[in-house]
Parts: structure tokens; C-alpha cells; sequence
């Protein structure tokens, strides 16, 4: 399928309209199957996905404009901040009764696959409802899991080092792509020096991060079915990172403790922190600073381990409309108009044709956007291995023992012998 | 409670003289009480003067009132919480919490009038057995329970919430009850009796009536329960359209706090009014509910 | 759940059925009497069906299903699988689930002994006859009532919060913390802040204890030259005794049942925590995690039987150590 973008669309609402016809056809002749078909060949499907009202306020406008594209399809809507979502899904799902088509992310693919709860949108590509051209980076490789299709990216993220850009030009230190991990320490004593600020939030707890670091000597946080670390490696990283408490260059634990929801950032009790490029939106708006992106520091003066993680949609297994499900999605990564009205919120959008679409104008999204670009550009992007079922438990446990030792509650040894424990329950091996 | 036979204090007697006792000791139980008021009040004062500060200067700063105060942590209430009204929560609520005073006193007065009124084979057993569930710790029913409600499909709906109070499981309420009707005068409903009445005739022209204050005092907690409750919704309840007040305050909490943490403390004492008025209005009741439940009937 | 009623009756009654018993007033004849009892019990039994339905399908059969879920591994989605033992030796060995008992105990040995002291030392003063007394009682009662919400959570949080009023009061002392919340040691002493505030329901029990201890003790203990604590120590508290263990008793029991207040002035500090360093992670916020956020309803079923096997423990403990120091009186 190398087809141009208008022809594809065009095929695709011809394939839908065509399909309408067959599904109403089908509604007459099994009235009594669907609880969502109606008598006129109108059906209705299931959205839910996590977020803040921001992200409704889009969401809802892009539905519009899908339901006009589509007016036998309804689209009912539902959505919840990040935890309440699983947690519903979770109930629905084990329920039998999930939501058609769903928001997800990677370390959720294997889990819900291993639950059988996700569908193979595979046949859909192949019956041409939905397409999977056009994607930026390979993205399109990323809800692939042993061959089966279980998610469609819709944006992209990166970590980056998120930071308070006056503290850092007054103390004098300039990230640079390439700085090391010398270089990121050093930078973090003159942080606490000449600002008298503590350099970092407390990067020895993001998983994400220490992933990035595993990646640059070779290794990685999961493999597809367990932990691609050993006690040893993860005992090097805490180890420093209590040296690192202790010389003052992590914010005092206790405090980003109680500043929580808020960032330690924007609360202005570190000068930087390790998190997805798309959170300078956040700290910004909590925040009184200006905030930008800086490089991930890496080991050999190259190599950063970064790669583009991604918001997803899913579609159920037990959906009754697989195919009205697949041109939901379709619509959603691919139309132009629904990236003008997204913009960023979801991360950079993730085909061609939506990037090319929407091009920010404010600062913030700017740099999130020229962060991106220069990612490719250093060709330091690596793809990524979806994560094992129970990956969201470590992750957890991951944060709170390192939260754990920060606090002095733990010992380095103990902490790294509680998070195998943790783990090995969760990864069920 | 006027009896001369209740009070317990020391009393002044001849040696010494009395006047001269009884004003400074006057003195210190007033101070002692007000301190202790002091200690009582202060978060309720801290949170009303909270919600008229700007949010940042609420947990910083040590005033109590703010010099300038503000209104718009309520007038943005207006805005709702996740692109829901204000309204929908507290009405959630109030249709719980109506819903459990109904249940409650339905079941548990039925209940009730059976334990203390109805001489029947297996009664002892069958109170023991209540009084068993008085003390059973609630969690181990959790976990059945949702599984229970989950397949029958009644997850994200007030089922589970109300269900447990329509058949009468809050022993506390019918122990209440029958401790009340076990004390009311027989003759009445023996000469009822002779008189050819049944049990529901007794049971609602003449025991009801006569209970009053015990179905007030268990009506008003079992609102208050019911208003206050959080776990209970927090498992069962998944749409934010169909939270009840705590919930809506802890969506608050995760979402909308840092941005607008004024707003937070003003919800919160909001949430806290329509329980204080119930106190303000029925405080006897429940005081004297609080304090017969601790003696033998 | 969350309730603000944390109290039942004495218990005394809790043991029996103690209806005065009376004699039948004429004896009908055998087969009437027969016909009647029938009638009697068929009316009893429809009277009580809410409440035998409820116990049946609420409790009693949860219950069992409880105790089987507990030798399973059920994460709602595949049936539950017998695994035996294996729940209770995962949590056993578990140092989450030993720190939330820990934590628990904690809060229970710490917090009730000062909620009743607090509550008895109150209503001795209230007990005394004077001018606002009514209105005092009212409004220590109050707490009771709001203490479960989760505004009030809110509210306590703010206040043991990082620069806050109890930091910066402990500041002028010398003693620095940096506020209560967000020390994984000190997050528990706000819990048990919040249980001591809500002293009023046991008080007010104390106090309606108080108001039957007849006077002519008091006076006759002051003919033989008692002072104040005697007075206390051997008329008031063997006169209070019963009340007393009935507060202990429920104080106690609902003291292991802590949820809510704990899981949210120990919200949202990482991850599926309770408190910095699982700092507040009470023993019911573990289940809530392990059951409803990690989906281990077997693991989690067989928590909920630990604790109601070592409620009941403390409960006989109770019953039993109630012969050496609780007085009923004759006849009651």
C-alpha cells in the first residue's frame, strides 16, 4: 500500500461507506446480535482513555469531526486520570465488558494481551480499514507484539532532561548533545553551588531513565519477558545515587514527597529532572520559571539510548464493530484537522501527514518539536521492545524503593534485593 | 440529665470556704474547656479562612484569615471539577445518602421489631449471629462482595452501595432499634394483641410511632455514613459523572490541585456543610444515640 | 467503610439476648399454643427476611467465598486457581505486607491508648456541672462526625505538611523535621493525630458512664478522707469499667480498620504507595493495593482472613482479661 495520502483517504471512506452498507445489511439480518447496532446500520463504539479536561475539551472536537466524516458511526466517550483508568479498565475488561477502542501504552501491551483482551488489528490493516503508512520514526513498529498488531501510536515522546533554564545559565552550565555522565555530576555540584539549588528531582528512581542509561552499555530495563539487568548493575546505580543524597545534589526526598502532585521542579526544589519532553507543558503552566530541554547524558559521548515512546490506541477483542473500530483509529492518526485540534497533547503527532499539520507556535511546544528533530537528526533513536506483562508493577516498585533509599529507609543492598524480589512476583517468572 | 444524683464532681463542701473554691476552679475548667475548644476548632477555622487566601499562601502561611480575602476560590468552583458540575457530585451523594436512610430505616426497623417484639424458634441463635457481624471486620467481606457485584454486572452503579443497607446489614442500626423497642412499655402491644391485631399493624401503628428518636438517631448516621463514605464508592463506582463528594474531592486532589489548590480547601469545606448542618440541627439525637449505645439499654 | 458510628452496645448485651423474661400470662390450651408458636415464628422469620436475605448473600456467603479465594490465585480475569498455602507464605515473607503490620500495630498501640485517655481526662472535666457544659460536649462530640471525611484528610495533610502550622510551631522550638507528611517516620503520628482529634464519640460514651456512678460514694469516700485520685482510682474507674472496655473493645477493633484518612494524607507519593516509604501503608490501604490496583484478589482475600483472625484474637484477649478488671453490677 504506497499510495498517496488523498487517494488513501479517499479508498478509505469509499471502503467505509461500503462496509456501512454491508453492516446494515447485516443489522437487518441479525437484529437481535449487536446490542450497539441500530435498525438504520448506526453503531455506536466505546472511547475511553485517561487524561485531564485539557485533553476532553480536544478529544471531544475531533470526535465531531469524525462523526461528520462517518455519520453512521457514534462515537460515546469516557475518560479518567491515569490510575482511575486502569483501574476501570481493568474492572470492565475482566468483565468482558471493555471499551471498544481505548487509549494505551506500551507497558500495557503485553499485559492485556497476555489477558486476551486486546485485538489483532492485523486483519483490519489487511481488509484496508485502517492504514499504517505514513508513520514518522518506525513508529508504526511500535504496538507490535509477536507479530500481532495490538496498538496504533497517535504521538511520540522522548525523555530529556527537563530544566529551570535561569538557574541553569546562572550557575553557567550548558548541556550539550553528547555531555557525559562526568560532565552531568559536575554540572550538578555547580547547580548546587552557585544556585544553591539541588541539581536533580531524583533521576535514580525514573525507570524510564535508568532504562536509557542499561541502553547506552548495551543493555535494557525489560527483556520481553523479565528484567535485562542484574543485581549488580542496578546495585552501581543506587550506589551513586545515595552518594549523590548525600552530597546534596537530589533534592531533599521528604520535600518532593510532600510537594506531590506538583512537579519538584516547578516547585522550585531541584533544577532539573528526567521525564518525558511533552511534561515542560505541565511545569510550565505550574510553575513561575521558564523551562526547557536539555540532552540525556550519555556514556561513550554518543550514544543517549533514547527512543520514542508512545500514547496508543487499542481496539478490544470482544468488540462487535472491529472494523468501525479500526477506521476510529485510522481517522485519528492520520486526518490533518484532528492533529490541528490535538496539537502536542498527546505528544508529537505520530504520522507525516499530522506533524506536517500542525506546526506550534508558543515557545514551550516549539522546543518540544526542535527536541524531536534533533533527536533524529543525531540519529540516537533505538526501537524499543514493548514491555512484559506485570511491567507496570515494577515500575511502581521501582519509584518506591528508590523513594525507599532516598529516604534512608533502606540500605543499597536491601533496596536492590526487595525491587528483584517485587519484580519476580510481578513478572510472574 | 438534670438529675442532681449525676454530677460527679468533687462536690464543694463545708470545710474551706466554698466561694472561695469554686471561683478559681470556675476559672480553670473554663480555660482548660476553651483550650481544648481551641485544639477542636482550629482545622475547621484553618480550612474556612483557607478558602478565601490565595492558594499559595494557604499552607505557608500561619494566618488564619487572610487580609485580603478572596472569592474566587468558590466563584471557580462554578467551573466544576473535570468539565463536571459541582451539583452532580452532591447530588450523587444525596441520593445515597437518602437512598441508605430509606434502606435503613425499612430493614433495620423490621429486623428490629422482630428481635425485640416476636418470641420465635431460632431467634437467640439468629441475634448471636447479629451481633457477630457487628464485629466482623469489613474488608474480608471486600473482596467477595465486589466479586459478587461484578458478576451480576452491577459495578459502576449504586447497587453495591445501596443493596447492604435495604437488607439490613448495618447491625449497629437494628442493635439500636432493638434495644429502643425492648424497653417500650408491653402493655401496649399486649393489649393490641388482645385486641386481634396482627404483628405489622403492632409493628407500624404503635412501635414505629413510639420509636421516633431511635430511627432519628439512626436516620442521621446513616446519612452522615453515607455522606462521608469513601471506600465504598471508590471500588464501585468508575464514572466521574456518577461520583459522590469524596470522590470528586480526591479527583480534585489528582488533577486539579497544584493548579488550583485554593479551589481544593474551599470543595473541601463545602463538602463538609451539609454534615454540619445535620450536627447543628440534631445534635441531641445523636449525642444521646452516641451515649445510650454505650449502656445497657 | 468509613463510618462515623464507632460504637456498639455494651457488652454484656453483646453476649445475650437479654430480654427480661416473662412469664406467659394465661396458658391456652396445648394445641393452640402449638398453632400460635407456628404463626408466631412465621411471622418472626418474615419479619426478619431483609435481614436473613442480607446475611446470606452478604455476609455469610461472602465469607466462605473468602476463604476459598484465600487458598487461590484469582486476578478476576482467569478462574480462580488452587495454590494452597502460597498466598499466606508470599505475604508472610512479603517485607510490604510485614511493614503495613507494623505500621498498623503502631497506629493502634500509639493511637487508641491516647484517643481514650484524652476522651476519659475530657469527660472527667465535662462531668462537672457548669455553665456551657452542654455546648462543650456538643462540640467536642463534632470531630466524630467529619473525622472520616475526605476533607478533613485534606485538611490534616495541609496542616502536618512541609512550612505548615505544626512545623513552623515545632520550629520555634529548635526541632526541625521538615513537616510531617513527608517523612516516612513521622506520617503515622498524624494519623494518629486525626484519631486522637476525634475523641468526642468515646467521651461522650465516658461521659452518659460517669452520670450512673451513684453519688452517695463519692460523699462516703469523702467522710473517710479520700482525695481526688482515690476517689478516681477506686470508685470512678471500677464504677466506669464496663463503659470503659466497651470503648477499648470498639476503639481497638476500629482502630485495625483505618482506610480512608490514611489513604489520602498518604496519597500520591509514587507509584501504588501509601506515604512516603509505605510510611502510612496501613494494613486495609495493602489490601486495597494488592486486590484492587495489583488485581491479586486471592493474595488479598487472604490478608482480609489474617486480619479478621488477629481481630478476634485481640477481641478474646479482651473478653477474656475483662473478668480481672471490669465491675458489672449485681443483677445486671
Amino acid at each position: 500500500m504506497h499510495q498517496d495520502k488523498n487517494v488513501e483517504r479517499r479508498t478509505v471512506l469509499k471502503a467505509a461507506g461500503a462496509s456501512l452498507a454491508v453492516a446494515g445489511l447485516g443489522a437487518t439480518a441479525t437484529a437481535c446480535g449487536g446490542g450497539s447496532g441500530s435498525g438504520d446500520g448506526t453503531v455506536t463504539i466505546r472511547y475511553a482513555w485517561w487524561g485531564a479536561e485539557d485533553r476532553a475539551e480536544r478529544i471531544k472536537k475531533t470526535i465531531a469531526l469524525f462523526e461528520k466524516k462517518y455519520p453512521k458511526i457514534k462515537v460515546k466517550t469516557d475518560f479518567q486520570v491515569y490510575p482511575d483508568f486502569w483501574k476501570k479498565f481493568n474492572t470492565q475488561a475482566s468483565g468482558g465488558n471493555p471499551p471498544d477502542v481505548f487509549q494505551n501504552a506500551i507497558g500495557f501491551l503485553r499485559k492485556y494481551d497476555a489477558k486476551n483482551v486486546l485485538l489483532d488489528l492485523n486483519a483490519q490493516v489487511e481488509a484496508g480499514n485502517l492504514s499504517l503508512d505514513g508513520f514518522r520514526a518506525g513508529l508504526e513498529k511500535f504496538g507490535e507484539v509477536d507479530g500481532k498488531l495490538l496498538g496504533v501510536p497517535v504521538g511520540s515522546n522522548s525523555m530529556a532532561l527537563v530544566i529551570d533554564k535561569p538557574v541553569y545559565t546562572k550557575s553557567g552550565v550548558k548541556p550539550e548533545q553528547g555531555w557525559t555522565w562526568d560532565d552531568f555530576d559536575a554540572a550538578m555540584k555547580k547547580i548546587r553551588d552557585k544556585a544553591g539549588r539541588a541539581g536533580d528531582s531524583g533521576m535514580y528512581g525514573v525507570m524510564y531513565l535508568y532504562d536509557l542509561y542499561l541502553r547506552q552499555n548495551g543493555k535494557a530495563f525489560f527483556t520481553e519477558d523479565g528484567l535485562g539487568f542484574t543485581e549488580a548493575d542496578l546495585k552501581e546505580w543506587w550506589t551513586k545515587a545515595e552518594k549523590g543524597i548525600k552530597q546534596g545534589i537530589y533534592a531533599d526526598p521528604k520535600k518532593v514527597a510532600q510537594t506531590k502532585p506538583k512537579s519538584a521542579v516547578a516547585a522550585e526544589l531541584a533544577a532539573g529532572e528526567f521525564t518525558w519532553d511533552n511534561f515542560t507543558v505541565r511545569y510550565t503552566s505550574e510553575g513561575k520559571s521558564e523551562y526547557g530541554l536539555a540532552p540525556i547524558p550519555t556514556t561513550d559521548g554518543k550514544k543517549t539510548g533514547q527512543y520514542l515512546g508512545s500514547l496508543m490506541l487499542s481496539a478490544s477483542k470482544r468488540t462487535q464493530h472491529p472494523k468501525e473500530v479500526a477506521q476510529f483509529i485510522n481517522f485519528m492518526v492520520h486526518e490533518p484537522e484532528v492533529a490541528k485540534i490535538m496539537g502536542y497533547d498527546r505528544g508529537v503527532p505520530a504520522t507525516q501527514a499530522q506533524y506536517d499539520a500542525f506546526k506550534p507556535t508558543d515557545p514551550v511546544n516549539k522546543a518540544i518539536a526542535e527536541y524531536e528533530e534533533s533527536l533524529v537528526a543525531a540519529g540516537v533513536l533505538e526501537p524499543i521492545t514493548p514491555h512484559p506483562n506485570g511491567a507496570d508493577i515494577c515500575e511502581a516498585g521501582f519509584m518506591r524503593i528508590a523513594e525507599e533509599l532516598a529516604l534512608g529507609k533502606r540500605s543499597v543492598d536491601d533496596a536492590v534485593k526487595q525491587f528483584f524480589t517485587e519484580s519476580k512476583t510481578a513478572l510472574g517468572s | 440529665m438534670s438529675a442532681q444524683a449525676t454530677e460527679i464532681t468533687p462536690a464543694p463542701t463545708a470545710k474551706g470556704g466554698a466561694l472561695r473554691r469554686k471561683l478559681p476552679g470556675s476559672l480553670a475548667w473554663h480555660i482548660g474547656s476553651l483550650l481544648i475548644l481551641a485544639v477542636i476548632l482550629y482545622p475547621v477555622i484553618w480550612v474556612v479562612g483557607g478558602s478565601f487566601k490565595n492558594s499559595d499562601d494557604i499552607v505557608g502561611s500561619l494566618d488564619l484569615f487572610p487580609s485580603d480575602p478572596i472569592i474566587s476560590n468558590y466563584t471557580r468552583l462554578s467551573e466544576g471539577i473535570a468539565d463536571i458540575p459541582i451539583s452532580t457530585f452532591f447530588l450523587n451523594s444525596l441520593t445515597l445518602a437518602v437512598g441508605s436512610v430509606i434502606g435503613i430505616l425499612v430493614s433495620c426497623s423490621l429486623t428490629a421489631y422482630a428481635f425485640a417484639k416476636i418470641k420465635f424458634a431460632g431467634r437467640n441463635l439468629l441475634f448471636t449471629l447479629m451481633i457477630g457481624t457487628l464485629l466482623l471486620p469489613y474488608h474480608v467481606l471486600l473482596i467477595p462482595q465486589y466479586v459478587l457485584f461484578r458478576n451480576m454486572d452491577m459495578i459502576n452503579t449504586n447497587t453495591p452501595l445501596l443493596l447492604p443497607k435495604y437488607l439490613a446489614t448495618e447491625a449497629f442500626f437494628v442493635f439500636l432499634m432493638v434495644q429502643f423497642m425492648r424497653n417500650l412499655p408491653r402493655e401496649l402491644d399486649e393489649a393490641a394483641r388482645l385486641d386481634g391485631c396482627g404483628h405489622f399493624r403492632i409493628y407500624w401503628s404503635i412501635v414505629l410511632p413510639l420509636s421516633r428518636p431511635a430511627l432519628i438517631t439512626s436516620a442521621i448516621f446513616t446519612f452522615i455514613n453515607a455522606w462521608n463514605d469513601f471506600m465504598g464508592p471508590l471500588i464501585y463506582l468508575n464514572d466521574p459523572e456518577k461520583y459522590t463528594v469524596s470522590l470528586g474531592l480526591k479527583m480534585f486532589v489528582d488533577q486539579d490541585a497544584v493548579a488550583n489548590y485554593g479551589g481544593m480547601i474551599a470543595m473541601s469545606l463545602v463538602a463538609l456543610l451539609p454534615v454540619l448542618a445535620f450536627f447543628l440541627a440534631f445534635q441531641r439525637y445523636l449525642i444521646d444515640g452516641m451515649a445510650t449505645s454505650g449502656l445497657k439499654g | 467503610m468509613g463510618t462515623a458510628v464507632t460504637h456498639a452496645p455494651a457488652m454484656e448485651d453483646l453476649t445475650q439476648d437479654s430480654e427480661p423474661r416473662h412469664r406467659p400470662a394465661k396458658s391456652p390450651r396445648p394445641a393452640a399454643l402449638k398453632r400460635r408458636g407456628r404463626r408466631e415464628t412465621l411471622a418472626g422469620y418474615l419479619f426478619m427476611s431483609p435481614w436473613i436475605a442480607g446475611f446470606l448473600l452478604l455476609t455469610a456467603g461472602p465469607m466462605v467465598a473468602s476463604l476459598y479465594f484465600a487458598f487461590t490465585d484469582y486476578n478476576l480475569f482467569d478462574a480462580p486457581q488452587w495454590i494452597g498455602l502460597d498466598n499466606f507464605s508470599e505475604m508472610f515473607a512479603d517485607p510490604r505486607w510485614q511493614n503495613s503490620v507494623k505500621v498498623t500495630l503502631w497506629y493502634v498501640a500509639v493511637g487508641t491508648p491516647i484517643k481514650l485517655i484524652a476522651a476519659l481526662g475530657v469527660a472527667l472535666l465535662l462531668a462537672q456541672k457548669r455553665r456551657g457544659q452542654a455546648f462543650y460536649r456538643a462540640a467536642f462530640y463534632a470531630p466524630s462526625l467529619i473525622g472520616a471525611s475526605v476533607s478533613i484528610a485534606i485538611v490534616w495533610k495541609a496542616i502536618f505538611s512541609d512550612d505548615a502550622v505544626v512545623d513552623r510551631t515545632q520550629k520555634l522550638f529548635g526541632i526541625d523535621v521538615g513537616g510531617w507528611t513527608g517523612d516516612p517516620d513521622l506520617i503515622i503520628y498524624s494519623l494518629v493525630a486525626l484519631t486522637v482529634w476525634q475523641f468526642g464519640a468515646p467521651m461522650v460514651i465516658f461521659l452518659a458512664g460517669l452520670k450512673q456512678v451513684p453519688r452517695e460514694l463519692y460523699e462516703a469516700a469523702e467522710v473517710d478522707g479520700a482525695g481526688t485520685f482515690r476517689r478516681f482510682w477506686n470508685i470512678t474507674l471500677p464504677m466506669i469499667s464496663p463503659v470503659l472496655f466497651f470503648n477499648v473493645l470498639l476503639e481497638t477493633i476500629h482502630s485495625f480498620q483505618i482506610f480512608s484518612s490514611a489513604y489520602i494524607v498518604g496519597g500520591g507519593a509514587g507509584g501504588n504507595a501509601c506515604g512516603p516509604a509505605d510510611g502510612s501503608m496501613v494494613y486495609t490501604c495493602y489490601l486495597y493495593v494488592q486486590g484492587f490496583e495489583n488485581s491479586r484478589m486471592g493474595l488479598a482475600s487472604a490478608m482480609a482472613w489474617v486480619l479478621l483472625v488477629a481481630v478476634a484474637l485481640v477481641t478474646a484477649v479482651l473478653f477474656w482479661s475483662q473478668k480481672r478488671w471490669v465491675h458489672y453490677e449485681e443483677g445486671a
